[in-house]
C-alpha cells in the first residue's frame, strides 16, 4: 500500500479522489483518525492525575511524572494524592496559594466513587463530572468507555496488521508457487481452521498465568485470536496471486531476472492491493466484535481492564435500574461499528474494479 | 474476510447455543429395557460375608438392656397449627437437573435438596429451632459412648413412597450401596467405611452403628442420613450412573416424582403422596403443606425476577443489595400495595468462611509480617459499608456461627494503612516505587495475585485492589471460572484466594481438614520435630493456607478425638488465637440473615420460619392460602392496596456478630 501511495500512480489518485467523494465514508474515516489521534493523548483528557499543580510556588505536572504521596501536598497520607481533593482544597483555602488543573474527565477508569454512600450506579451527573454516570461499582463510565475503545482500536489494528502479515505472505506464496506446496498448505489450513475457535480461546484464557502483566496477557489473547483468524486472508490472496502471476508484466519481470520476493512484493502485491484495502475495515469490525463478545462472555481482556463487552454485560443485568450503562456501551459500539463500516463501504466502492479496471 | 468473519460469528453463536442446549437437554428418555437385567442379591450377600467385621448379624438378645433410649419427645412441634394443605409452590431452577440419582456423577447439584436433603427424613434430624435430634425414620436411639456405638430402632410404620416397608435390611444394604465403587463417588465410599465403621442388625427394626470416636455429637453423626431402598437397587451394577440416571428413588419423604412430572429441559413437578406415613406425627404434621412443588428452569436471574413480578414464582431471593434496594425497592408499587412482602430473617447457622486465604508456601507470603500487613491492608470494612451497603458484618474468626464454639471476643484486624505499612516495613518493604507500590532493597515489588472463582463477587476485587494500593500493596486480580479457580487452589498454586467453605449445620467447626500439617505437606516435619527441608506441598486438600504448625497440630489432634464438649470449646478458642497470630486468613464478611420477597398468599408461622435454616423453605413450614391468592390477584387488578409489609425478624439475631 505504501508503495502505491508514494508513487501515486494515476489509478491510485483516482481511487483516492473517488474515496473522498463518498462523503459518508470519508468523514467517518476522518472521525476515526481524529479519535485515534486524541486517544494517543488520553491521560490529558481522562484521568485522575492533574495536568498542572502549582503548590508552594512550585510547578508540578503529575500526569507526566511519577506518583506523589499525599504528604507532598500537605495531606497526612503516604499513598497517591487525590488531585480532586487537592483542587477542592485549593479552591476552599485561597491562602494556600495553590491551583490545580485537572483533565476534562477527572476520573481514572479504575477508581470507584460512592454515590449516596455506596458503590452503585450513579446516573449521569455534570456537577460531579460523571458525564455518562458510573457503572455498578461506581467507576466513571466515560473514562471506561474512552479507555475501553482505545484498547479495542489498538487491539483491532494490531490484529489486522498481524493477520495481514501472515495471511498475505502465506497466501501469496501459495498462489505464486502453486503445485504441491499450494495443495499441502491448503489442506493444512483446512484442518487448522476447523479447530473450534471458541474452545481454544477459553482453554488458553484459563491457563494464562495471572503473574503476567496485563499487557502481556492482552498480547497473548491477541496472539490466539490471530492464530485462528489468518487463514481466511490466504484464500483471497492465493486467488489474486494466481491471477496476477499469469499476466505478462509478471512474466516480463521474471525474464528480466527479478527475484521471487521482488516479483511478489514489488509487482504482484501492489496489483492485489484492492483486495487488501477492501477487507481492512471489515477485519477491524470483526476484531472489535470478537473482543467485545469475548469480554461479554467473560473470556476476554483481564479484569479490571476497561472494555466495551464488560460494560455491555453490566448493562444487560441492570436494564431497568441503570439504563445509562447499557445505553452508553451500546451507543458507543453502534457508533464505532457504523463508522468503520461506512469507511469499509466507501473503500470497497472506490476500489471497485468495475469502475476502474486496469485492463481494457 | 467480511463474509468469513460473519460466518465465523454465526458458527460462534451456534457453538454457544449448542453448549446451552447440552445443558438443557438430558439424555433421551432411558428405556429400562435397553439395560441387561441384573440381580445383585447374591453379590450383596457375598459382600456381607466377605466383610464380617463390618456387617454383623446378631439377635435381639444382644442389645444391651440398660440403654438410655432417646426419642426427642421433649422437643416442640415444628411449624404452625394454622397451616393449610394445598396449592402449588413454584420455584426457579437455574439449570435443569442433570440426573435424578441422589449420589454419583452430577448428583450434587442445586436441585438435589428438593429430592433429598430438604424432603427426605433421616433416621433423626437436628430440630431446626432447638438443635437436638427429633425422630424420623428411627423412632428411638441410644448412645453407647464406651463402645463408640449408636443403637437405633426403625419406626415400624416407616414406608418407602412405593409402599414397601423400610427395614433394617435396607439400612444394611445402604452400606453396601455407599461403599460400592459403582456409585462413582469416593466421598461416600470413605464416609460409610471410615466415619461409620460397622453396622449390626439385631432384628428387622433394630440396628447399631459403630463410630471411630466418641464425639459429643456422635448420635448426630450416626443418624443424620437417609437409607436407600434395597428392592429398588437390585440392579445396582457397573452401569449404575446410566441405568439410574432418570429414575426417581422411592422416598421415605412426602414428595414423589411420577412420569408426567418431568418436562425435560423445562420443569420438574413433585407431588405429595396422600397417605404419607409421617403425616400425622408431631414433627411433621404442620409441614410439607404444598400439594405440588413445581420447579421451572429460568437461566437468567433478571428474567426470573420478571417472572416473579408477574406472580409466576411465589418467592424470590433478595439477598444481594442490588435486588433488595434497586430492583425491588420498598417504593415498588407491588411492595407498597402489600402484594409482595419483603422479609429479612436473621438465622443461626455456621457461616461460610468468606475471606482471603493466604498461601504461606508462596514467596514472601511465608513471612508473617507480610501476612499481617495484608490483613491490615484489606479494606473489608469499606467493602461491607459501600458495596454491601452496611448490610453484612465483618467475619471475626475462621469459624463464625458455631455458638459457644466460636471464639467469644476475637475480631479481625481492621483496615489500617499505618499498621499495614509498619508490618510491611518489618519485612523489608520500605520504599514506594514510582507507581506507589512498596519495594524491598532487592527490588522486589510487594505484589500478589488475588484469585476468585466467584463471578458474582468479582466487583469486590477492584475495591480491595484500590484500597490495598494505598498501603503500598499491589494485588493482581484474577477472576476465573469456578472450576478453574478451585483447581488452582487445590493444586496450591494460588497466592491469595477469595473463597469460602460452607458447612452443614454442625455443632462445632472442623480444624483437621483445613489446618493440620498433614494436609499441607507430604512429610511436614522430620523425626526430631524440625521442618523437613524437602517437604512437598500436598495437593487436593482443604489446607489452603499451607499451614503447618506443630503446636496447632497438637491441639487439633486433642480436639479431633475428644468427647468432652467443654474441652473442645477451650481448644477451639485456643486454636483460633493461634490462627489469628498466624494471620494467614483475612476474615471477610458474614451475612447474618437472608432476605426474600414472597407474594402475599405465601403464609408463614409466627416468627416466619426456623432458626437454623439457610432458606425460608428449607423445612417446609410455609403454606399457600388459595383464598388469599384469589383476593390478592383481584385486588391487584382493581388496584386496591393492603398496605406495605416489609418485615424484619431478628429474634435469632446474634449479639456478637
Amino acid at each position: 500500500m505504501a508503495i502505491s501511495f508514494f508513487k501515486m500512480n494515476p489509478l491510485t489518485v483516482k481511487k483516492l479522489r473517488r474515496f473522498r467523494q463518498i462523503k459518508r465514508g470519508y468523514y467517518s474515516f476522518l472521525l476515526i483518525i481524529a479519535f485515534l489521534v486524541i486517544s494517543a493523548a488520553a491521560p490529558l483528557l481522562v484521568g485522575n492525575r492533574a495536568l498542572f499543580v502549582k503548590y508552594d510556588g512550585e510547578l508540578f505536572t503529575p500526569v507526566f511524572t511519577a506518583f506523589h504521596p499525599g504528604t507532598d501536598f500537605g495531606f497526612d497520607y503516604s499513598y497517591e494524592v487525590n488531585y480532586r481533593d487537592l483542587a477542592d482544597r485549593c479552591a476552599a483555602e485561597p491562602e494556600l496559594n495553590c491551583s490545580v488543573i485537572m483533565p476534562l474527565v477527572p476520573y481514572s477508569p479504575y477508581e470507584m466513587s460512592a454515590y449516596e454512600g455506596v458503590f452503585k450506579p450513579e446516573p449521569p451527573n455534570t456537577a460531579q463530572k460523571h458525564y455518562l454516570g458510573t457503572d455498578t461499582t461506581g467507576r466513571d463510565i466515560l473514562a471506561r468507555l474512552f479507555y475501553g475503545t482505545r484498547i479495542a482500536f489498538v487491539f483491532a489494528i494490531a490484529f489486522m496488521l498481524a493477520v495481514y502479515a501472515i495471511g498475505v505472505a502465506i497466501g501469496c506464496m501459495m498462489g505464486y508457487f502453486g503445485g504441491l506446496f499450494d495443495l499441502i498448505l491448503q489442506r493444512l489450513i483446512e484442518i487448522w481452521s476447523n479447530i473450534p475457535f471458541l474452545y481454544m480461546v477459553i482453554i488458553v484464557f484459563s491457563v494464562i498465568p495471572s503473574t503476567f502483566s496485563i499487557p502481556t496477557r492482552i498480547a497473548i489473547l491477541l496472539l490466539v485470536l490471530v492464530l485462528f483468524s489468518w487463514t481466511s486472508m490466504t484464500y483471497y490472496m492465493r486467488t489474486a496471486t494466481y491471477k496476477e502471476k499469469e499476466r505478462d508484466y509478471t512474466a516480463a519481470a521474471r525474464i528480466l531476472g527479478a527475484s521471487t520476493s521482488r516479483i511478489i512484493f514489488r509487482h504482484i502485491l501492489p496489483n492485489t492491493i484492492s483486495t487488501l484495502v477492501t477487507f481492512a475495515p471489515f477485519t477491524i469490525v470483526s476484531a472489535i466484535t470478537s473482543i467485545t463478545a469475548l469480554d461479554f462472555l467473560g473470556y476476554g481482556l483481564p479484569v479490571p481492564t476497561p472494555s466495551l463487552g464488560e460494560l455491555l454485560k453490566q448493562g444487560t443485568a441492570t436494564l431497568r435500574t441503570a439504563p445509562w450503562i447499557v445505553a452508553s456501551a451500546f451507543g458507543t459500539l453502534v457508533v464505532i461499528l457504523t463508522l468503520v463500516t461506512f469507511v469499509g463501504e466507501a473503500v470497497r466502492e472506490s476500489f471497485d474494479p468495475k469502475k476502474f479496471t486496469i485492463y481494457q | 474476510m467480511g463474509i468469513t468473519a460473519r460466518l465465523r460469528h454465526t458458527a460462534f453463536a451456534a457453538a454457544v447455543l449448542a453448549l446451552a442446549a447440552c445443558g438443557d437437554k438430558p439424555a433421551e428418555e432411558e428405556d429400562s429395557t435397553q439395560f441387561a437385567p441384573i440381580d445383585n442379591t447374591q453379590e450383596v450377600l457375598d459382600y456381607y460375608a466377605a466383610h464380617p467385621d463390618f456387617f454383623r448379624f446378631k439377635t435381639p438378645a444382644d442389645v444391651p438392656a440398660d440403654m438410655d433410649w432417646q426419642d426427642g419427645s421433649q422437643l416442640s412441634e415444628i411449624g404452625s397449627p394454622e397451616a393449610k394443605k394445598g396449592g402449588t409452590w413454584t420455584e426457579r431452577l437455574q439449570d435443569f437437573p442433570r440426573t435424578l440419582r441422589l449420589v454419583g456423577p452430577d448428583s450434587n447439584g442445586s436441585f438435589r435438596p428438593f429430592i433429598l436433603d430438604y424432603v427426605r427424613p433421616n433416621f433423626a434430624n437436628y430440630h431446626p429451632n432447638e438443635f437436638e435430634l427429633y425422630p424420623g425414620i428411627a423412632d428411638r436411639w441410644a448412645v453407647d459412648k464406651e463402645n463408640k456405638r449408636v443403637y437405633l430402632h426403625i419406626d415400624e410404620a416407616a414406608r418407602w413412597s412405593d409402599g414397601e416397608p423400610i427395614t433394617a435390611d435396607d439400612v444394611v444394604f445402604s452400606f453396601f450401596f455407599f461403599q460400592s465403587t459403582y456409585i462413582v463417588q469416593p466421598w461416600y465410599n470413605d464416609f460409610y467405611s471410615n466415619q461409620l465403621t460397622g453396622v449390626t442388625k439385631f432384628d428387622d427394626h433394630t440396628l447399631a452403628f459403630d463410630m471411630p470416636a466418641a464425639k459429643p455429637d456422635m448420635a448426630h453423626n450416626a443418624l443424620t442420613w437417609s437409607p436407600v431402598p434395597e428392592h429398588f437397587f437390585k440392579e445396582l451394577g457397573p452401569d449404575y450412573p446410566d441405568r439410574y440416571q432418570w429414575r426417581f428413588v422411592p422416598s421415605p419423604g412426602p414428595y414423589i416424582l411420577d412420569d408426567d412430572g418431568l418436562q425435560k429441559g423445562r420443569s420438574v413437578t413433585l407431588k405429595r403422596i396422600d397417605n404419607w406415613w409421617l403425616k400425622d406425627r408431631k414433627f411433621y404434621k404442620y409441614r410439607f403443606n404444598f400439594d405440588k412443588l413445581r420447579f421451572v428452569v429460568i437461566r437468567d436471574t433478571p428474567k426470573a425476577f420478571e417472572s416473579f413480578k408477574r406472580g409466576e414464582l411465589d418467592r424470590f431471593n433478595l439477598n444481594t443489595p442490588e435486588y433488595w434496594y434497586e430492583k425491588l425497592p420498598d417504593s415498588d408499587a407491588d411492595v407498597q400495595d402489600g402484594y409482595i412482602h419483603k422479609v429479612r430473617f436473621y438465622n443461626e447457622i455456621p457461616r461460610p468462611s468468606w475471606g482471603l486465604w493466604i498461601n504461606r508456601a508462596q514467596p514472601h507470603l511465608d513471612n508473617r509480617d507480610v501476612r499481617v500487613g495484608i490483613n491490615y491492608a484489606a479494606n473489608w470494612d469499606l467493602v461491607i459499608e459501600k458495596y454491601f451497603r452496611g448490610d453484612y458484618v465483618r467475619m471475626r474468626t475462621t469459624a463464625d456461627g458455631y455458638g459457644p464454639f466460636t471464639h467469644p471476643t476475637l475480631t479481625a484486624r481492621p483496615y489500617d494503612i499505618d499498621k499495614a505499612m509498619e508490618a510491611f516495613a518489618k519485612a523489608g518493604f520500605v520504599d514506594r516505587g514510582p507507581d506507589g507500590i512498596l519495594m524491598n532493597d532487592k527490588g522486589d515489588r510487594l505484589s500478589f495475585t488475588l484469585t476468585t472463582g466467584y463471578e458474582r463477587f468479582k466487583d469486590i476485587l477492584p475495591i480491595l485492589k484500590e484500597e490495598a494500593a494505598k498501603a503500598g500493596l499491589d494485588l493482581r486480580l484474577e477472576v476465573l471460572d469456578a472450576t478453574a479457580s478451585w483447581k488452582k487452589t487445590q493444586e496450591k498454586k494460588h497466592d491469595l484466594q477469595m473463597v469460602a467453605f460452607a458447612s452443614q449445620l454442625e455443632m462445632y467447626p472442623r480444624y483437621w481438614e483445613t489446618y493440620h500439617s498433614s494436609n499441607a505437606y507430604d512429610v511436614p516435619f522430620l523425626e526430631d520435630g524440625s521442618v523437613n527441608p524437602n517437604r512437598k506441598l500436598k495437593t487436593q486438600t482443604n489446607n489452603l493456607q499451607s499451614i503447618a504448625l506443630p503446636e496447632l497440630d497438637v491441639l487439633i489432634d486433642q480436639y479431633r478425638f475428644n468427647d468432652d464438649a467443654e474441652d473442645m470449646k477451650r481448644l477451639a478458642h485456643q486454636m483460633e488465637e493461634i490462627l489469628y497470630e498466624d494471620a494467614s486468613f483475612v476474615p471477610g464478611w458474614v451475612q447474618p440473615y437472608y432476605r426474600v420477597g414472597h407474594w402475599r398468599w405465601m403464609q408463614f408461622p409466627e416468627g416466619f420460619t426456623t432458626k437454623h435454616s439457610r432458606w425460608e423453605y428449607q423445612h417446609f413450614v410455609a403454606w399457600i392460602d388459595e383464598d388469599i391468592k384469589r383476593e390478592t390477584k383481584e385486588a391487584r387488578k382493581k388496584g386496591e392496596s393492603f398496605g406495605p409489609a416489609i418485615l424484619t425478624f431478628d429474634q435469632y439475631k446474634s449479639t456478637v456478630e
